[in-house]
This record gives structure tokens, C-alpha cells and sequence, in this order.
């Protein structure tokens, strides 16, 4: 317990004395992070608009003309059999007038010239996850169009999985400038470390001869390390809850109207510890890089 | 004429310090060539000659500060010439070494560069406070404890040096020319303390080239030059 306060108390010093090291490499941190930060909050929220439209997505079956109710409570119980199906509705032609009406009251007048309800019935279908696939849906609507009263499969993802393709994009990039930036931030750190080292390589060289272990020279140094990640996690996430503030702020109108501004959300308080925990572990191993050179320092 | 080497490795009755034909070579010069010396247990051994003649060097093999190139250092008997460098610091914290240059912390205060050895020895917290005190006082700068070394005289950085040497009672003290910074009386004192601390059956080596130091402590004496022993007076004493 004493040489735990010993270590501590000597990380703190070490801090405290090389202020200047200190706060460049506290600064340089919390930018890594800070950077790393924004790139995550846009994968996570382009992420969560992807999944929650993908859970959203619903195929059309328009059922023909010429099918009586009978045919079409059939068609309903086969959907429902299917076991890529997760929820079936059906909509009656006169239930779909009702709806373009709601929808479009300025336009109703258009469907008043054609006399007879020319909207056909449907049943509106939400797969099941393991059918939303691009390919599966196709193969599944391609299936469902051979079915006999069946007139039409119609669905439109092509923008879904646009966006879907560009989270994916956006993770492979989010992950290529976080491993850039993680090895930045641990590098200046271990700098930081060494450059304490280096200033205090008579200290240590006294401390050896007076019978002191590697470990017992090194600990100090890690924890000072694991104490300047935290500072500069602690502070990117600062930064980043300040800009995420203002960019909604700033989002206003705008998002109201498009309804973005609700579903923007900052980090969950589990990304908050493991961001914090990043900057700790980032910390450590750039002071471990530098403590285990101890010997350069002789 | 150098004096020949006696006894052998083969000597196992342990002694405190054995060194056998001891060479030691800085940048392809001998600092000491074929050493040998012999310490007994509760010893008070004086390392006498001018600067250069191998005083350092020699005290430096004891405590592991330098690699021997020939010849084999044994403390209580067990070898120290091949020592992991893992096993190094248990050695060192068997002695107590007061440098030339006294090499206190600078940052540290007198108390806490006296409670250094305890503290990575892993003493408690009491017994740290009770045995730096008691050090202090042994070399009477127990008033100074708060002080940065660099408040101090260069007499009061040698007697906290001595203090952090002394401070976890070790089996063996070193001491580099411990009077080199002191005025006659003050030197005085320091070799009645070292007399002291022999006297409690710590075995102790001075190294020194001042006469009125050799001549206050009046026991074993061993003359180096050119780094080899000339003489070796007054064994058992």
C-alpha cells in the first residue's frame, strides 16, 4: 500500500514537473481521440438510421383483380406460412382509397374521372431480418410473383442499401483513421515518456544503485502514462459532447423537418467508458513502449 | 613489488568479501589488474592510493557497478561476477554505498531520500519513520529532514548520503571518498561514526587518500597504485 502511494505520488510529480510534456501530450490525445470521436458518432448514428429503416422495410403484394375473397384468404395463409414472413396485412382496394385520400387530399379529385376504385388490394409484408438482404428479397419476390392471383411483388430498397453500403464503407474508414490515430496518440505518449526518461536517467541510474528493481523504476512512469490517456480521453469526450451540443443546436429547423433531430444521438454511456478506456489503454502501452527501453535511459 | 594473491576459490570458508585475481579493463586500459583481497566479516578495511589507482573501480565490482572482465568477485561466499541482472538490486540492498559525488535525489527531500532503501525494500510505514530517524541522528542532520539537497552543505549532503547508506543496517558499507568534501573536523566525526557502525558487526571499506582518515581509523589498510595492491598492512586489526 505504500508503494502503491509511492508510485502514485511519483507519477503525479512527474506530471507536475514536466507540465509542458504533459499538456502536449494530453492535447495531442484528446485530438486523436476527439477526431476518432466524430468519425464513430457518424458511423453509429448513420448506423442506427440504416438499421432502424432496414426493420421499417415492408414488400407490396398486389393481389389481381380477378381474384375472389376466397383466393385472396389463401393467398393471405400462404404468406402467412411463409417462414421468411414476420408480419402480414392485408389492405382491401377500398381501404387503399381511403389511404391515397388521407395521403393526398389536394390529389383525390385525379381518381374521381376514373369512376371504379382502380387501386388494387394488397397484403403489405415485413420480412423477416434474415430475408433483408438485397438478394434475398429479390429471390423472395421472384418466388412470391409466380403465385397464382399474385399481380405485382413491388418493393424499393435500392437507397437502404445505398446507405447500408456506405455505413460499411464508413466503419472500414472509421476503424483504418482510428488505428492511425490510436498509434499516433500512443506514440506521443511514449515520447512524452521517454523525454521524462531521458531527463531523469541520473535519478533512475541512482535509484539501480541503490538497490532499487526495473519494476520498481518502471511503475511510476506506467502509471504516469495510463493517468495522461485518461486526461486526453477525458477531455476528447469533453470536446466531443460540446460540439455534439452546437451541431444540434445548429440542426434546428432543419433536422425538425427532415426528423433527423430526435434520432441524432451521442454516444451511449458504454462508448463513453470505452472511449475513456481507449485513452488508458492507449496511455499505457505508449508508457510501456518507453519503460521497457529503460535501459536506453543508463 | 604487487603483493601475490592468497587463498583460493576453493577457500568455502565464506568470508564477506573475496576477489580473485580481479581485472577490470575501461576502454582496453586496466583500471585493476589481478586483485585479490580477502575481507573478513566485521572488518574495517581502508582502500588507500592517489586518484586513478583502481580505488573506484574496485568498489564498484563489490557492488555490481561494473562488469568484472577477469577474475571472480564472491560476497559471503556466493559468486557476484555473472549475477542476472534480475538478482543485482537484492544484492545491493545487502550494502550501503556513499558515493564520492553523494548521488542524493535532488527533487527529494533529505527524509525521503533516507527512507528510499526502506521503501524498496518494502519496510511499513513506521518502521520507515522510526529507522530514517534514527539515521539522521546517527549523522546529526535529524534538523535538515525537510531540506532539499541542494540546501545543503556539502558536509550535510555527505552525512545524508552516509545516512541512506546506513539507514536499512547493511551487512556491508562502501564508502568512496567520504571525507573528500568535508573540513578536518567534520571528517573527524565521519570516520568515528563508520568506527560505529563497524563496531556493531557491519563490515565496512573506505576509500580514501587522506592520511588524517587512515591514520583515525588504525586498522587494516590496503595500498593500491596503478591498479594493483602494493600493500596489504595490518590484517586483523
Amino acid at each position: 500500500m505504500r508503494r502503491l502511494a509511492h508510485f502514485i505520488r511519483e507519477a503525479l510529480v512527474n506530471i507536475r514537473l514536466n507540465w509542458t510534456t504533459t499538456v502536449i501530450a494530453v492535447a495531442t490525445t484528446a485530438f486523436t481521440l476527439a477526431c476518432f470521436g466524430v468519425f464513430l458518432l457518424l458511423y453509429l448514428n448513420l448506423r442506427a438510421v440504416a438499421t432502424s429503416l432496414q426493420s421499417d422495410f415492408k414488400v407490396v403484394v398486389y393481389v389481381q383483380e380477378s381474384v375472389p375473397a376466397q383466393g385472396v384468404a389463401q393467398l393471405q395463409s400462404l404468406l402467412k406460412a411463409d417462414p421468411g414472413v414476420q408480419v402480414v396485412s392485408y389492405v382491401s382496394k377500398e381501404q387503399a382509397l381511403a389511404d391515397f385520400r388521407a395521403q393526398f387530399p389536394a390529389d383525390s379529385h385525379l381518381l374521381q374521372g376514373l369512376g371504379e376504385n382502380p387501386l388494387p388490394a394488397s397484403f403489405v409484408v415485413s420480412l423477416s431480418p434474415s430475408l433483408r438482404s438485397p438478394d434475398a428479397v429479390r429471390r423472395w419476390a421472384e418466388r412470391v410473383k409466380s403465385v397464382p392471383g399474385v399481380e405485382q411483388v413491388q418493393y424499393s430498397r435500392d437507397w437502404i442499401d445505398n446507405l447500408t453500403a456506405i455505413v460499411g464503407y464508413l466503419e472500414l474508414v472509421a476503424v483504418g483513421i482510428g488505428t492511425v490515430l490510436s498509434a499516433a496518440s500512443a506514440t506521443i505518449i511514449a515520447s512524452t515518456i521517454r523525454l521524462t526518461l531521458y531527463a531523469r536517467r541520473e535519478e533512475i541510474e541512482i535509484m539501480r544503485l541503490i538497490g532499487a528493481t526495473s519494476s520498481f523504476i518502471r511503475i511510476p512512469y506506467l502509471i504516469e502514462g495510463t493517468m495522461l490517456g485518461m486526461m486526453g480521453s477525458a477531455v476528447a469526450l469533453a470536446i466531443l459532447k460540446g460540439g455534439f451540443e452546437l451541431f444540434k443546436v445548429r440542426l434546428g429547423m432543419p433536422g425538425r423537418f427532415l426528423g433527423i433531430d430526435s434520432g441524432v444521438q451521442f454516444f451511449s454511456g458504454q462508448v463513453v467508458g470505452l472511449i475513456a478506456a481507449a485513452g488508458l489503454i492507449l496511455g499505457f502501452i505508449g508508457s510501456l513502449v518507453s519503460a521497457l527501453d529503460l535501459e536506453k535511459a543508463k | 613489488m604487487p603483493l601475490r594473491c592468497q587463498g583460493t576459490i576453493c577457500d568455502r570458508e565464506p568470508r564477506m568479501i573475496q576477489i580473485f585475481h580481479a581485472t577490470k579493463y575501461y576502454e582496453r586500459r586496466p583500471a585493476i589488474t589481478d586483485i585479490c583481497l580477502q575481507i573478513e566479516k566485521g572488518e574495517f578495511v581502508v582502500l588507500r592510493g592517489p586518484s586513478g589507482a583502481g580505488k573506484t573501480t574496485l568498489l564498484k565490482l563489490i557492488y555490481c557497478a561494473a562488469p568484472l572482465d577477469e577474475g571472480q568477485v564472491l560476497i559471503q561466499g556466493r559468486t557476484v561476477t555473472h549475477l542476472k541482472a534480475s538478482a543485482v538490486p537484492y544484492l545491493r540492498r545487502t550494502m550501503g554505498v556513499v558515493f564520492q559525488d553523494c548521488k542524493l535525489l535532488p527533487k527529494k527531500s533529505v527524509y525521503d531520500n533516507v527512507a528510499l532503501p526502506l521503501l524498496i525494500e518494502g519496510a511499513s510505514a513506521p518502521e520507515i519513520r522510526r529507522m530514517v530517524m534514527e539515521a539522521l541522528k546517527a549523522v546529526g542532520v535529524e534538523h535538515r529532514k525537510e531540506s532539499r539537497p541542494a540546501m545543503l552543505s556539502a558536509g550535510e549532503q555527505q552525512r545524508v548520503c552516509i545516512a541512506r547508506a546506513i539507514v536499512n543496517q547493511p551487512i556491508i558499507l562502501l564508502a568512496d571518498e567520504p571525507t573528500g568534501n568535508m573540513d578536518a573536523e567534520l571528517a573527524h566525526e565521519i570516520v568515528e561514526l563508520f568506527k560505529t557502525i563497524n563496531s556493531r558487526g557491519t563490515t565496512v571499506l573506505v576509500a580514501t587518500h587522506n592520511k588524517q582518515v587512515i591514520e583515525q581509523v588504525g586498522r587494516r589498510v590496503v595500498t593500491l597504485d596503478q591498479g594493483k595492491i602494493l600493500a596489504d598492512e595490518g590484517q586483523g586489526l
